[in-house]
């Protein structure tokens, strides 16, 4: 008896593949005649007149005043010409966009532009859904600063063009240092920062008023502090983990010895929540030392109502420090025409006149040498010096991993080190834990 | 309809014409209850049935979203690696964790409520109510909102502990109370829901049992043990397979308060899924999970069937 | 002294009340009061009850943050269009249900009801790359279609035509009435109470969902509500509390309104499944 149903029901099943492919094709004609449903529909309208623009999708994934100014900036290129229309569309954060990105390539709605996190570059073009940009850039990409470039390439093609770029740099409240009697420039190496943090922080009963230092427990930071230390996360040729060393240990033995001491707190939340609880918790005067990015200086500047100042992140061995942000690409799948307004729209957004302002407005850093040397550039280091800190410290900057896997495994180290930080595991157990699991996903 | 059609071709003209009209009639009366469901079955195969036999078709193959065409027969080397990994294994444990402790803790909670909310008076309807309503609000708004009281720092809920002299609570900072958490704020939004179930249950209970039972100078609790409970047992039994199925498949809250951690503690199957599938392009390991998460509430499905069957037999 | 314990149970039960009653109401009150203050007020501990000052520029910021009229109409076009469609296949298949008899019907409603209990989240891998196939994603229709028949529509809605009296449609029939006019002419406005209960049901559920347009959406032209108020969460530089808590009013409230009118018909469309 039972048996019958079962075979009614797979019968059922085999029927429904058939209706699906009949059902398939009523519902793809039906569609475009919804006017506001699909973009298709516009873009194929470009196509048919040629003097209608081109229209092309850009998704970017900071938000805040950060995003208003890519909002803005984007307004100004769409107006500054007639052939080129340029859509933007905020897709949440850089683990966000990423997922959105990839599963858009397989509908086939994927964007002309998007932001791609540096580390993840290799992994999109891996995936070969990126165009080579070599043809379009035809040299031009030896304006960009070189200490940028570092994820742009893969397997010798150039992908991707930098744009939103940072480094992380330790904040400083610098009324609470002075207050504590401290060198006002904020500390110079790991020892250093360790008794400053002891200094500031300040408990009130059994409870913690003001901790001397914060940061996210990702993974941006721990390469820093690697890299830091003399060590790094790949072996050369990309197939190795590197960090169950002395140089991967370090950083973990640092953030735990001060997490002991109670002058640390590791911010909660997952992922970006984590970095948002840290700034707040800076603007709030609750934690005297940060690290975040530079991306973040004009929003804290704003916010703040103590004199912020920013610094090298602390040196282990050596100051040293992964560059990051994102880089613009362009989609493979994309039509030929849009591909070309696509890159014409990218130069722009990069070029000196509009990075410098990028800059000026959110603290990344200017992409293009031209703009280290532009007068407005210059200015605004002047009035203030923090906004030159990042690019000072790039001379000891390196770029982050970006093989294939590394997309995936850097969540698995940051899950490790996580575990440390809240006592849920040895330093030794976890790294060893991020070997293993490391194995499997460097070797795709 | 071939030989019927067949029979009338020796009839007269005449008769042969109207037979025809009664047999296309009779055939239309035949066809049309199909036709009628016809529309509705249509998009069941197509959004149910094909995708269900689709997805097990999927989970034997190795695959990405990146690239369909290039798919490959793997048998069962997905689901032996799945059985394998550890983090699959915590997967499976939090949402076991996660699914019994909501439901275990809503139910007792419901049943309580419902037992004292049950009267007419206006101001019980009005409290019936306000149980009620976080029910039919956006998983969004919840998330958001609760994740905004649960703020470690400046979070409503641990200014009321402090208030009172409590220390600060961690709830979603820590790998020992994120899902914890997360199961308050279920409970919180299923609660009135199985409350009304429950008061509706209650008022379905014949009052003459109750008499018999005064009569009898039944205490208070002998009388709900003896009779609420066993006349509750189909509702209760219809709610806690609803509220398994519903709370195996959490992924809302998941995804806006947690993103599966503090350190993968609240890492839950269907969230597990969204990453193996959209995120890290697993397509394989994903349909495996999601083959596992539907033998799972196949199971809850077939007990519910397997007892509303039983229930109308004894009726 | 009995009237005394009397008077102290009462006191107790209405302490009760009010706890009881706190827990589930007050915390929309906090997200509309949080959704009144400054940001510096939000970051207060311990935290101010009622906003110094109350923002209602607020929701005039959450609102301004995106294209919010478009998500607004494309919730709205996605619940009555998931909603018209219910019916439209819905009422068909609960009369044939309830008035024919026929070889299969009972396997058909069978798998109706296996419908009801799986709902589409744990298959939506498959349903994507359908709706990829198609091109459909990032479409309203990938949001509308894969709902397009309810098993629980049609389950409601046959309980309610086996009710009707055989003399009623044998008196239509006679009449001349089609079967297609019984249907929709005599039939649907007898089960109007149960077409508003379940309508009520249909349409919060997909006002509220979040999981299918995060799947399925990727521009702001179909983006529903509860993305584009998800997305005031993620600012970089500190969350603004009272900026999100502002967006979630114009999610919830519009709920709140409904429900506070027509209470009975939505608590009785949400508990129905259960009779």
């Amino acid at each position: 008896m039972r048996k019958q149903k079962l075979g009614v029901f797979l019968g059922t099943i085999g029927l429904a593949a058939v209706t699906g492919i009949t059902g398939c094709a009523s519902s793809n004609q039906a569609a475009p005649s919804e006017p506001a449903t699909t973009d298709a529909g516009a873009s194929a309208e470009v196509k048919q007149s040629s003097n209608a623009p081109v229209q092309i999708d850009f998704w970017y994934s900071v938000g805040g005043a950060n995003g208003e100014m890519i909002e803005k900036l984007v307004k100004e290129y769409n107006e500054s010409q007639k052939n080129i229309v340029v859509k933007p569309a905020y897709q949440g954060n850089y683990y966000e966009n990423h997922t959105k990105v990839l599963s858009s390539v397989t509908a086939g709605n994927q964007p002309d532009v998007t932001m791609v996190e540096i580390a993840s570059v290799g992994a999109f073009a891996d995936a070969k859904v990126l165009e080579d940009l070599g043809s379009y850039a035809a040299g031009s990409e030896k304006k960009y600063i070189e200490g940028l470039m570092g994820n742009s390439y893969w397997e010798d093609k150039l992908y991707a063009i930098p744009f939103n770029r940072s480094t992380p740099l330790l904040y400083i409240n610098r009324d609470m240092l002075k207050a504590a009697g401290l060198d006002p420039n904020g500390p110079k190496t790991w020892d250093e920062m360790r008794s400053f943090a002891e200094k500031m922080t300040k408990k009130d009963g059994g409870k913690t008023s003001v901790f001397g230092y914060s940061s996210p427990i990702d993974i941006w930071f721990y390469e820093a502090m690697v890299f830091q230390s003399g060590g790094e996360i790949l072996s050369d040729d990309g197939k190795k983990l590197m960090i169950n060393s002395e140089a991967g240990k370090a950083p973990l033995q640092y953030w735990t010895d001060m997490m002991k001491e109670g002058t640390m707190k590791a911010p909660p939340g997952e992922k970006y929540n984590a970095w948002d609880v840290a700034s707040q918790d800076f603007l709030n005067q609750q934690v005297a030392m940060i690290f975040t990015t530079t991306g973040e200086l004009k929003n804290m500047r704003e916010k703040a109502k103590f004199d912020v100042g920013t610094a090298f992140l602390p040196a282990n061995k050596s100051y040293g420090t992964p560059t990051g942000g994102a880089n613009l690409v362009v989609l493979k799948k994309s039509p030929e025409e849009e591909k070309k307004a696509a890159f014409d729209f990218i130069s722009w957004m990069t070029d000196t006149a509009q990075t410098t302002r990028w800059s000026a407005a959110t603290g990344y850093m200017p992409v293009t040498n031209d703009a280290l040397e532009a007068a407005e550039m210059k200015a605004v280091f002047d009035k203030d010096p923090n906004f030159k800190v990042a690019v000072d410290q790039l001379q000891y900057g390196k770029p982050r991993p970006m093989v294939p896997g590394y997309k995936e495994l850097q969540e698995v180290i940051m899950t490790e080190i996580q575990k440390v930080v809240l006592g849920q595991s040895t330093i030794d157990d976890a790294l060893k834990q991020a070997e293993t699991k490391s194995e499997k996903l460097l070797k795709k | 309809m071939q030989p019927t059609m067949g029979t009338q071709q020796s009839s007269l003209v005449k008769e042969k014409v109207t037979m025809k009209k009664r047999s296309l009639s009779r055939w239309t009366e035949t066809v049309r209850p199909y036709a009628y469901i016809m529309p509705a079955l249509l998009f069941f195969c197509l959004f149910f049935f094909f995708p269900i036999g689709y997805m097990i078709y999927l989970s034997f193959h190795d695959w990405s979203l990146l690239d369909l065409s290039a798919m490959e027969w793997v048998g069962l080397a997905n689901f032996q690696e799945i059985m394998l990994d550890s983090d699959f294994h915590l997967v499976v444990i939090n949402t076991i964790i996660y699914t019994f402790g909501t439901v275990a803790i809503s139910l007792v909670l419901s049943f309580f409520l419902a037992l004292w909310l049950n009267r007419q008076a206006k101001i019980y309807g009005i409290m019936q109510a306000a149980v009620f309503s976080p029910h039919i609000i956006s998983l969004v708004s919840v998330s958001m909102l609760w994740m905004w009281l649960m703020d470690p720092q400046y979070g409503l809920l641990n200014a009321i502990l402090e208030f009172f002299g409590f220390p600060a609570y961690t709830w979603l900072a820590d790998t020992s109370s994120a899902l914890l958490s997360l199961i308050l704020v279920s409970v919180w939004k299923g609660v009135g829901y199985n409350t009304i179930v429950f008061i509706a249950g209650l008022q379905s209970i014949p009052k003459d049992i109750y008499e018999a039972a005064s009569l009898d100078r039944a205490g208070k609790l002998r009388t709900l043990a003896k009779i609420t409970l066993p006349m509750l047992s189909p509702t209760l039994f219809f709610l806690t397979i609803i509220n398994l199925i519903s709370s195996f498949q959490v992924f809302d809250t998941i995804y806006i308060m947690t993103q599966g951690g503090p350190v993968n503690s609240t890492n839950m199957l269907v969230f597990y899924i969204y990453e193996q599938g959209m995120d890290f392009y697993n397509g394989g390991i994903a349909s495996a999970a999601s083959v596992v998460l539907l033998g799972l509430i196949g199971v809850m499905t077939f007990l519910h069937f397997w007892f509303a069957e039983r229930r109308v037999h004894y009726r | 002294m009995k009237i005394m314990g009397r008077i102290a149970l009462k006191t107790g039960e209405a302490v009760m009340l009010i706890a009881v009653s706190l827990i589930f109401v007050f915390p929309f009150i906090w997200m509309a009061l949080t959704a009144f203050k400054t940001l510096p007020e939000v970051y207060q501990f311990p935290p101010t009850l009622l906003p110094e000052s109350w923002q209602i520029q607020n929701i005039v910021k959450a609102w301004e943050s995106g294209p919010f009229p478009t998500y607004l109409l494309n919730s709205t076009l996605v619940a009555f269009g998931v909603l018209f469609l219910q019916i439209l296949t819905g009422v068909p298949a609960a009369y044939a249900f309830a008035r024919y008899k026929f070889r299969g019907r009972n396997l058909l409603f069978a798998l109706t009801l296996i419908a009801l209990m799986i709902p589409p989240q744990v298959i939506f891998l498959p349903i994507y790359v359908e709706m990829s196939n198609w091109g459909l994603v990032d479409t309203l229709w990938s949001l509308i279609l894969p709902y397009g028949a309810s098993a629980f529509g049609i389950f409601l809605l046959r309980q309610v035509f086996m009710q009707v009296p055989d003399e009623v449609i044998e008196a239509a029939r006679l009449d001349q009435a089609s079967e297609w006019k019984i249907m929709w002419r005599i039939m649907a406005p007898m089960a109007k109470h149960v077409l508003v209960t379940f309508g009520l049901f249909s349409f919060i559920y997909h006002w509220n969902d979040y999981f299918w347009p995060l799947i399925m959406t990727n521009s702001n032209e179909v983006r529903t509500l509860p993305i584009g108020i998800s997305m005031l969460k993620a600012s970089d530089g500190g969350s603004e509390w009272n900026i999100a808590m502002a967006g979630n009013m114009i999610l919830v409230v519009p709920i709140l309104l409904i429900f506070f009118f027509a209470q009975r018909h939505i608590i009785q469309a949400f508990t129905y499944q259960s009779k």
